[in-house]
């Protein structure tokens, strides 16, 4: 309940952030990547320095992350079964695999993994989508329900559920 | 521009930058080390501990772990293979252990072990905390699944020393028997070849031709050349030349079907041959189910000894495939399941080059062992090139281990081997001579007894090429005791008893076993010097009876299979007849009537000299 309570109040501050549609929606495309893919690999370390360094919303990109870790789960199978066509069933691409898994650093990826492979080609082809997707989202949100949701007594119970948070810090 | 109008502000772009980033990713970093000096250590630990129970099929402990960086190198402490079958002994316990391995290929995810430096390593020591048992993987492709298959296709005979007056007749299921299914199988087989043979001859169509020719040969009867005049001789000639054309046509199409027929007949043949065979399978399963005694030796001795024997080639052929999985031949990729993780697995697929780092090499290993309990003994191991990549190495992986220090004079074991799998045809081989050994215990399976072999000399011999098994195993010893199985035991018939005081009189035991055949196919030979005596007494005992009893059964196979296979064949033999019969029928009606054509070509030319018919030399 805490954590779908979390996510709204991320949610909402995220939209109602100073961030422009663009940054916001580069955040979410790139924190994408940490949900869709398995998280603990090397490719998702660079996304989180993009995350930091490049001028996006990094509360997005972790508003990304939690909606999309169960997409990610979902999609699995889907992720297996591309890998696995990319890796295996494709000799043409054999050599470049080759090359990849024999290079120091470049094996540390992970990308001979058929989950891991093709999660990160599927977050790749889905990166534009991701973005112009939210970034019209973005926008339409802010100019048709963004100020009644400000007003509206939902989004004060939200804000007001701060103090909430703040107590489970002290409860112990 | 003065009066210009105030301008809108225009906004400020946006850096694409934000280097204060950097500074809680500096902060992340710095966590991710702690972690990892905190938990990758232990991450390992498990990962070594999990990976090594599932390779090894039984509980792997490992008490402490540490990782040093510079020179790359790790240590262990602790680390023992338990023994699935005595959950409270080690198969293997390793005190310390060092291994230095090779900076650069661990960027490639890639481990090859510069040096190992071990001590306090123990075989057979005593555990304090009982192992868990790991149950065998019995899903089909698992480790061990393939060698338990096969030592199911190995078949072991069953032997008893039932009481002479129980070898009573047995009734057999006509159903069970395979030379009846095989018979019932021949007869619908038969049936579809001759309705084939049937739908073939009537698809001749050789009517038209014969009514064609014979309609030409009335017409050009008692007409010649002089007569019909040059055009008239000359159509009289292209009739006979297309009907000569249409009757070779259909011979074409009768040669044509007796191939065709002949080699569906052949094949009917084989059937029966087949049938024959089967019968001579089901002589053998019937007397299986009398659990009659045989009087053959090697029978004998591969029901005395035949299930001990494949223990012993069991562990070598599951040796074998555990190398083969973990070091397979060949360049191609590897696919093996992914990492354990919350999401799936799905599967990692390395892939090998020839001029690259091996996934895992320790070129060197030697090791010496301290044996524990009264039959421990030291050993000195050493092995080389052990790979998961062989045909990067070029080289196959040596091994040796011998028996050092204690013992009596004489005493030696030698255990030695390869396994080669740089090529496609993987070769595994191992042989390990023994002297002044304990032997095993061996249970009679069909007398309440123990045959302690005591201390003596045994030999093996073991290679397995592709899917070519080829092995010896030897036992030799002079001091034999036979100790009566409290747990099995029970009152003897006349024939167990006599049986048991000739071989409780014997104090020597040779054992011959041999493998062979494939993976798929294995066969088995078991010859021992208790075999001759054991015939022998059920010679003396039991041998008119026995022989009686496998005579009421033969007999009874051949009338069960007789009475389905007998009209079976003569089906067989009636269509091939009746086949062969209308083809040369039809045969010799073509010939006969291709040859009045060729006479009415000569009437036709009165000595004219005319081109001859097709066909015709």
């Amino acid at each position: 309940m805490l954590a779908i309570l979390k996510l709204l109040q991320s949610l909402v501050k995220t939209l109602h952030s100073d961030g422009t549609p663009g940054q916001i929606a580069a955040g979410i495309a790139l924190g994408a990547a940490l949900g869709l893919t398995p998280i603990a690999n090397a490719h998702n370390l660079i996304v989180l320095l993009l995350l930091a360094v490049l001028n996006v919303s990094f509360a997005s990109g972790m508003l990304a992350f939690a909606i999309f870790v169960p997409v990610g789960f979902m999609f699995d199978p889907i992720f297996h079964r591309i890998g696995r066509m990319l890796l295996v069933e494709t000799p043409s691409l054999r050599p470049m695999w080759t090359a990849m898994d024999n290079v120091p650093g470049l094996a540390l990826t992970n990308f001979n993994n058929t989950v891991v492979l093709g999660s990160v080609v599927v977050w790749l082809v889905l990166f534009v989508p991701i973005y112009f997707a939210a970034r019209v989202g973005v926008v339409k949100y802010r100019a048709t329900i963004g100020q009644k949701v400000m007003n509206s007594k939902f989004y004060k119970a939200l804000q007001a559920s701060k103090l909430y948070n703040v107590y489970t810090l002290f409860r112990g | 521009v003065a009066d210009a109008a105030p301008q809108a502000p225009v906004p400020k772009r946006q850096a694409l930058f934000r280097w204060k980033g950097i500074i809680p990713m500096a902060i992340f970093a710095v966590v991710l080390l702690g972690g990892w000096k905190f938990f990758g250590a232990r991450l390992i630990k498990s990962g070594i501990t999990a990976s090594g129970t599932a390779v090894v099929g039984s509980q792997v402990d490992l008490d402490g772990l540490s990782i040093h960086f510079f020179p790359p190198s790790f240590e262990m402490r602790g680390f023992a293979i338990a023994d699935n079958e005595d959950l409270m002994r080690n198969r293997l316990a390793v005190g310390r252990a060092l291994v230095a391995v090779e900076l650069l290929p661990l960027f490639q995810k890639k481990v090859i072990v510069k040096s190992v430096t071990v001590a306090d390593v123990q075989t057979g020591s005593a555990r304090t905390v009982r192992a868990k048992f790991v149950p065998p993987d019995t899903t089909p492709g698992g480790l061990g699944f393939e060698t338990r298959e096969l030592v199911k296709r190995v078949k072991v005979p069953v032997m008893s020393l039932v009481p002479i007056d129980s070898l009573k007749a047995v009734v057999l299921n006509p159903q069970d028997l395979k030379a009846v299914q095989a018979a019932v199988a021949l007869g619908v087989q038969a049936d579809s070849a001759k309705a084939l043979a049937d739908k073939g001859y009537s698809q001749l169509n050789l009517q038209p031709a014969l009514d064609s020719s014979s309609a030409v040969i009335g017409r050009l009867k008692d007409v010649n050349v002089r007569t019909l005049g040059v055009d008239g001789a000359r159509k009289a000639l292209a009739d006979l030349r297309r009907t000569a054309a249409q009757v070779d046509s259909a011979k074409n199409r009768v040669d044509k079907l007796v191939t065709d027929t002949k080699r569906s007949m052949d094949s009917l043949q084989a059937l029966v041959g087949a049938m024959d065979d089967a019968r001579k399978d089901d002589y053998a399963s019937a007397r299986g189910l009398l659990k009659l005694p045989s009087f053959d030796a090697p029978d004998i001795g591969a029901a005395l000894f035949g299930d001990a024997t494949m223990a012993r080639f069991h562990q070598a052929i599951h040796y074998a495939e555990l190398a083969r999985k973990y070091a397979p031949p060949g360049l191609l990729p590897k696919e093996s399941p992914g990492p354990k993780r919350v999401r799936m697995a799905g599967s990692t697929v390395h892939f090998v080059k020839q001029e690259s780092y091996p996934r895992f090499l320790a070129r060197r290993v030697e090791l010496n062992l301290v044996g524990n309990g009264p039959t421990g003994v030291d050993y000195a191991a050493a092995a080389s090139d052990i790979t998961s990549d062989p045909a990067i190495i070029g080289r196959p992986t040596l091994f040796v281990a011998r028996r050092v220090g204690k013992g009596k004079e004489g005493d030696s074991l030698r255990i030695s081997g390869s396994m080669d799998h740089t090529k496609d045809t993987p070769r595994d081989a191992v042989t390990a001579v023994m002297g002044g050994v304990p032997l095993p215990k061996f249970t009679l399976p069909m007398l309440p007894y123990t045959l302690d072999a005591g201390v003596g000399a045994a030999q093996m011999r073991f290679a397995l090429e592709g899917d070519k098994l080829s092995g010896t195993w030897t036992v030799r010893s002079d001091a034999v005791v036979w100790r009566p199985d409290s747990a099995r035991a029970r009152s003897l018939n006349t024939m167990e008893t006599l049986v048991a005081r000739a071989l409780t009189g014997i104090n020597t035991l040779e054992i011959t076993a041999d493998i062979g055949g494939t993976l798929k196919a294995p066969t088995l030979g078991v010859r021992s010097n208790l075999d001759r005596v054991v015939a022998e007494r059920i010679r003396a005992v039991a041998g008119e009876q026995i022989a009686a009893a496998q005579a009421r059964l033969k007999a009874q196979v051949d009338r069960l299979v007789d009475e389905k296979s007998a009209p079976v064949k003569a089906k067989v033999a009636e269509v091939r007849a009746e086949s062969d019969r209308k083809l040369a029928e039809a045969k010799a009606k073509l010939e006969a009537e291709k040859q009045k054509l060729e006479e009415r070509l000569k009437a036709l030319a009165g000595g004219v000299n005319l081109p001859r018919l097709p066909g015709r030399p």
